[in-house]
């Protein structure tokens, strides 16, 4: 049997989850121009807010993900205006900003730990979801082709945003240069406040996919945040649309690393990627060199 | 009083982390989140030697720290090339790998079920194995560390390590080789760090990867930027608010299930609560 149809099936699948991480890293990113650890707790609060309203109080499911995907967003917004504005307002240092975020990301996840144990919950089990699809070889459940749809139509729809609406032009100009953007009249603290909204949207729900493949525990954040900084420096940091490449870059490496390494070595591989980008090549494949 | 006795061996603990992470964040200006793998590094050095070699706890705390240093120059050779948030980044994703090794390679380090039964130090007929004892041992190597630390700092090699702090670029045109500098620094603060974590694996005698987990990094972190940032005496300070303010939760009864968590939560608070109103941290002279 040939297995390297299912490792493509595989690759495709985490990659889509690494895309939706990197699509909402790479916004904030391009607006905040730091790295920010906070992202990763989100995800863990879309997925937990899931479980909570799927597995404990029998909600719909569609009612929760969507549920999952606001508050992961809303918590984004909170956490810039109450931390991260003041910090710009003060002209703090990226570090300064950085270490902010450390502190909410250990805050936000010791506090789902206290919430919910640290336990490892599955969403969605195995018998909810019986029905699996078959394609040239490949097997794989309805949840990971949803999960691979979904990034899809995320990122095309984010694309036709940044591109075509106004919304998105004033993104584009507050990555550029948030100083000019004040200047030409871009009320840059709301609009980055939204960016916030959008791309902690877009992680809750990496969040969400990854507790309905695999599942969920308080400290997964750091996981996400590594794999999706890695899919964004691997494409060009805050460049959205190389993210999404390095997503799927990222995906296949290290599905078919484990053909040669054992699996749980997978987030050496993810590493050791990270660690040669950052010194050969750390512009990424999509942006220019500075 | 035994529980005096437990926080300040913390206490020493933490203060040796504190004073080895200071001297890369706060003398250097390198933002590092691995301070735990040393940590951890340091520990399981000691405990693999003294459980499967029958080693003295002395000889292995040497060996570890030497194993510690040369672990931190590699790493430091490749880190030292990156800057800013890339370094950041490169620090997390590295303790992140070695957890991931202390995991996975079992035969060596038992996985996540961890080393259990490590003895207490012993020294020519001299035992360590009651507590008053041991503290005393852990208040000495804090001193020596401290000592140490100071040393490197008020020598020209630690003048020049503030300047590449202030001034990178300005250092560079007076022909300095940043590189050597930020790797020897880095070497020796990881090489400081593993006696910590002899101490700490002898003490609890028993120790599992979690212990040396990014969040503990993001504690020493705490430590450092509570204390402030380039000052060896802010450490020590940050290091012993950082033991006892957990601990004053205990007395407004707080249930003990939660004690860890809710000691991660205060730390995450401060770190925000600092950086928003006092980045330079109690006593410190650099903000990040």
């Amino acid at each position: 049997m040939n297995i390297i149809p299912q490792i493509v099936a595989n690759s495709l699948i985490a990659g889509s989850i690494y895309a939706l991480i990197a699509l909402g890293f790479n916004l904030v990113y391009g607006a905040t121009r730091f790295v920010n650890m906070v992202p990763g707790a989100l995800a863990a609060i879309g997925g937990y807010t899931v479980f909570f309203l799927f597995n404990r109080l029998g909600l719909n499911i569609y009612f929760s993900v969507i549920a999952g995907v606001v508050v992961a967003g809303f918590f984004g917004y909170l956490s810039d205006r109450l931390v991260f504005r003041k910090l710009r307002s003060h002209k703090a240092s990226n570090l300064v900003s950085f270490v902010a975020s450390l502190g909410i990301f250990t805050m936000l996840q010791a506090l789902i730990s206290i919430l919910f144990t640290s336990q490892f919950q599955s969403v969605l089990s195995v018998t909810e979801n019986p029905k699996t699809y078959q394609i040239l070889g490949a097997t794989f459940t309805w949840v990971q082709g949803l999960i691979f749809i979904t990034s899809i139509a995320a990122f095309v729809s984010l694309a036709l945003i940044l591109k075509k609406t106004s919304f998105g032009k004033a993104v584009r100009a507050v990555s550029d240069d948030e100083e000019v953007s004040k200047i030409i009249g871009i009320n840059t603290n709301r609009l980055i406040s939204w960016i916030f909204f959008i791309g902690s949207c877009l992680i809750g729900l990496s969040g969400i996919f990854i507790g309905f493949d695999i599942g969920i525990n308080p400290t997964m954040g750091l996981f996400i945040i590594l794999e999706g900084a890695t899919a964004s420096i691997i494409g060009g940091i805050g460049n959205v649309y190389g993210g999404f490449l390095g997503a799927f870059l990222l995906g296949f490496v290290e599905n078919f690393g484990i053909l040669k390494i054992p699996g749980e070595w997978k987030p050496a591989i993810a590493f050791g990627l990270l660690i040669l980008f950052l010194i050969f090549k750390p512009e990424g494949i999509m942006n220019k060199k500075k | 009083m035994a529980y005096l006795i437990h926080l300040l061996i913390l206490f020493a603990i933490y203060g040796i982390l504190g004073l080895s992470l200071n001297l890369v964040m706060g003398y250097t200006g390198l933002l590092s989140v691995t301070h735990g793998a040393f940590f951890g590094i340091g520990a399981y050095a000691t405990a693999i030697l003294m459980t499967h070699a029958g080693l003295n706890f002395f000889v292995a705390l040497i060996v570890g720290l030497v194993l510690s240093g040369v672990v931190s120059f590699i790493i430091g050779a490749i880190l030292s090339r990156l800057s800013g948030d890339y370094f950041v980044l490169g620090t997390v994703g590295l303790n992140y790998l070695i957890v991931t090794v202390l995991i996975n390679w079992s035969d060596l380090t038992r996985g996540p079920l961890g080393i259990a039964g490590i003895h207490k130090p012993h020294f020519f007929g001299l035992s360590f194995s009651d507590t008053p004892a041991f503290l005393v041992l852990s208040l000495i190597f804090l001193a020596l560390t401290f000592l140490v630390a100071r040393f490197v700092v008020n020598s020209s090699f630690g003048r020049a390590l503030k300047a590449i702090r202030e001034d990178q670029k300005a250092l560079q045109v007076f022909g300095y080789n940043i590189f050597s500098y930020k790797l020897a620094i880095f070497t020796i603060s990881g090489a400081l760090a593993a006696i910590a974590g002899a101490l700490f694996a002898s003490y609890i005698t028993f120790i599992n990867p979690a212990s040396f987990d990014v969040m503990q990094s993001v504690f020493i972190l705490a430590v450092v930027v509570l204390g402030g940032l380039g000052s060896l005496r802010g450490s020590l300070l940050g290091a012993l608010l950082l033991v006892i303010i957990p601990e004053l939760l205990r007395f407004v009864g707080f249930p003990s299930e939660i004690a860890a968590q809710t000691r991660q939560a205060i730390y995450g608070l401060l770190l925000v609560v600092l950086m928003l109103y006092r980045p330079q941290g109690l006593i410190g002279e650099y903000k990040l």
